[in-house]
């Protein structure tokens, strides 16, 4: 098992190569390095925009193979291994691991609350559907899914806004979006600005998550194990629960990984719409400004995370399923 | 004369489907003895299974189900879910055709066991481990100490359908169902089954009613048989009956189809001209009808009664032409 997973992890480095690689080229190729200021400051003359240019080593190419320590990738690369990832261009040229640091605390406070809400909302949606099939629930339940899997996050997000912002911000006495900085010295306070993108999230996530779990458990319920375990004499609380949900539950892991570590990169859109000092806005901007180091970072966590996860789905995939323990 | 360990007594099962309602079962009768093995043969959509199923009452819940089926003294279709829990797995068994899904892929298969003890008797958890490891020890499992820690996929497919027999025997059932319990098998490892059931069968003193189309199974270990084609009993009697003397065409024509060591040398093998009946769109008159070579038009237009044949009321048939039937077989030999 330990030989295995260090295995997979090796393997994930040519990804993670390929992947910055392919997304340092595309970054630095596609835009003047300096585009930005050269709209924001109209009188700068060329000499500051040549000298921010040899400062940053921007007319190096990104990967040259006949000289590499010309190239800017094999440079960032030797510098991330160790923990550099250099500085900023577009947020007061602090170090990026400072500000990604911060950031990724942010968007840690929204996505693992929302992670753990979204997981067992879906897992009743699913399983009550499924248990429940072709009854006015599970309609309904599969209605309301559609309607979540066709919205677009922007849509919940502003919609919560107004609906509980404008519309009736008497209820509950609060004005959750008007709060766009963190304030740590209260847990009720950033119970109120964490809700709102927490439920935006959950609303997006659970419609497909319920789905996927519906799918999964109907596919068991009809299995020829569970007609063994009703001949047993089984409750059939127990055939669900005790024999039906794990089995069901075996590709779901999958997905949560996936979601999980999605969350944890960061959603542009819904911390964008909430003002969430998170992940998501963080890259927005930097790829605006085109702040290689800053993007390149951010791209490097999503990476590793995704990959880690998947990892762990596939560690955890051994401990549900004995089939595919590797002995 | 012995009471039944189950009767079904005129028993039908019809599904609705968006194309009309199936009628899977039709006024099925029939006993079986306790200590003795029931066959039911016929082929796919013959209604064989369905009138199994309906015994553990683990038909679809859509399927409208009239009639009876009464065992230990009572109407199963009548009574509470709480109580029919206690009689499957209890005083009815069941052991399913395909033991590579029967068996639940992620719990070990002593648990699975186990657990079968512990729904019905009130033991402790250890106490039912170790009756798990003895019933895999009954049923032939070589080191059932080792095997019981083991999960199904590291059981062979004949090893599978043994734990499937030690969990079904596990509580002393009554009646033991077993459908298609070797056609997923191979014919090498269905012989060790067939051979397992009925060592366990001597065992508990259970009944079996034995579901399969299989013909060589059946003669290999029934007393009894019940022909059913679509979805009615059109033979019922002795094993010897039904496969050396049978009074119906239906049944003649199954046995010809298949070989037999004792075919006298070149002899074909005959098989049943045309489909087995649209369970939607039935024939009208005698369900076989349209592929009988006996048929005429009195058949096309009702079905037949199931008649006693012989003198004891043993052995039933179905068929307009049973007083002709003897005349008519000798003249299909010679052709």
């Amino acid at each position: 098992m330990f030989a295995y997973a260090a295995r997979r992890i090796l393997a994930t480095i040519p990804l993670l190569i390929v992947a910055t690689l392919g997304l340092f080229a595309l970054e630095s190729s596609v835009r003047d390095p300096v585009a930005e200021l050269r709209v924001s400051c109209p009188r700068c003359d060329q000499v500051a925009f040549d000298r921010l240019i040899d400062l940053y080593d921007l007319d190096k190419p990104v990967l040259d193979l006949s000289n590499p320590a010309e190239s800017r990738y094999v440079a960032w690369l030797g510098n991330v291994i160790t923990g550099d990832f250099g500085s900023s261009t577009s947020q007061g040229e602090n170090p990026v691991s400072d500000t990604v640091f911060t950031r990724a605390k942010n968007t840690m406070i929204l996505a693992i609350p929302a992670f753990f809400v979204i997981a067992s909302l879906a897992t009743f949606l699913g399983v009550f559907s499924a248990v429940r099939q072709y009854s006015k629930t599970d309609y309904a339940i599969t209605g309301l899914s559609f309607l979540g899997i066709a919205m677009p996050t922007f849509f919940f997000g502003l919609f919560l806004q107004v609906f509980w912002g404008i519309w009736f911000h008497d209820w509950f006495g609060m004005r959750p979006f008007f709060t766009s900085q963190m304030h740590d010295d209260s847990f009720v306070d950033l119970l109120k600005s964490i809700t709102l993108p927490i439920v935006t999230l959950t609303l997006v996530v659970v419609a497909t998550e319920s789905r996927f779990i519906r799918a999964s458990m109907l596919e068991v319920v009809h299995s020829d194990y569970i007609r063994t375990a009703r001949a047993k004499g089984l409750s059939e609380r127990k055939v669900i629960f005790k024999h039906a949900l794990r089995n069901a539950m075996i590709p779901v892991v999958t997905i949560w990984a996936l979601d999980f570590s999605a969350l944890l990169g960061g959603s542009v859109v819904t911390e964008s719409i909430f003002s969430w000092p998170g992940l998501g806005p963080l890259l927005l901007t930097a790829i605006f400004a085109a702040d290689v180091n800053m993007v390149m970072a951010i791209i490097l966590l999503i990476s590793v995370l995704a990959i880690g996860f998947n990892l762990i789905a596939d560690l955890l995939y051994g401990v549900l399923d004995p089939r595919i323990r590797i002995s | 004369m012995t009471e039944p360990v189950i009767s079904f007594d005129d028993l039908s099962v019809s599904f609705p489907t968006d194309d009309g309602m199936v009628r899977a079962v039709r006024n099925v009768s029939f006993d079986v003895e306790p200590g003795e093995v029931m066959a039911v043969v016929g082929e796919s959509g013959s209604g064989k299974s369905v009138t199994a199923l309906a015994a553990m009452r683990l038909h679809p819940g859509s399927a409208e189900i009239t009639g009876e089926i009464r065992f230990g003294g009572r109407d199963l279709l009548g009574i509470g879910e709480k109580e029919m829990r206690r009689v499957r797995g209890n005083g009815i068994a069941m052991i399913f055709q395909d033991p590579m899904t029967a068996l639940n892929p992620v719990m070990k298969v002593g648990a699975q066991i186990a657990e079968m003890v512990l729904i019905h008797d009130d033991v402790s958890k250890k106490e039912a481990w170790t009756r798990a490891a003895d019933l895999l020890e009954s049923v032939g499992v070589p080191e059932p100490g080792r095997r019981v820690k083991q999960y199904p996929h590291e059981f062979s497919g004949g090893m599978r359908q043994r734990a499937m027999i030690a969990m079904a025997i596990a509580n002393g059932p009554d009646l033991l169902i077993a459908d298609e319990p070797t056609t997923a098998l191979d014919v090498t490892i269905q012989a060790q089954v067939l051979e397992v059931m009925k060592t366990a069968q001597e065992a508990t003193g259970a009944a079996i009613l034995l579901i399969t189309h299989d013909l060589g199974v059946v003669a290999g270990i029934a007393d009894r048989v019940v022909v059913m084609y679509g979805g009615r009993v059109f033979e019922s009697g002795s094993a010897d009956q039904v496969f050396y003397r049978s009074q119906n065409p239906y049944t003649r024509g199954l046995m010809s189809s298949i070989p037999r060591l004792d075919a006298p040398k070149g002899e074909r093998l005959i098989p049943i001209p045309g489909t087995p009946p649209n369970v939607l769109n039935p024939p009208s008159g005698c369900a076989f009808g349209p592929r009988c070579t006996f048929a005429s038009d009195s058949c096309h237009e009702s079905h037949a009664e199931l008649m006693s044949v012989g003198f004891d009321g043993t052995h039933r048939s179905r068929c307009h032409k049973l007083a002709e039937l003897p005349d008519l077989f000798a003249a299909a030999e010679t052709r």
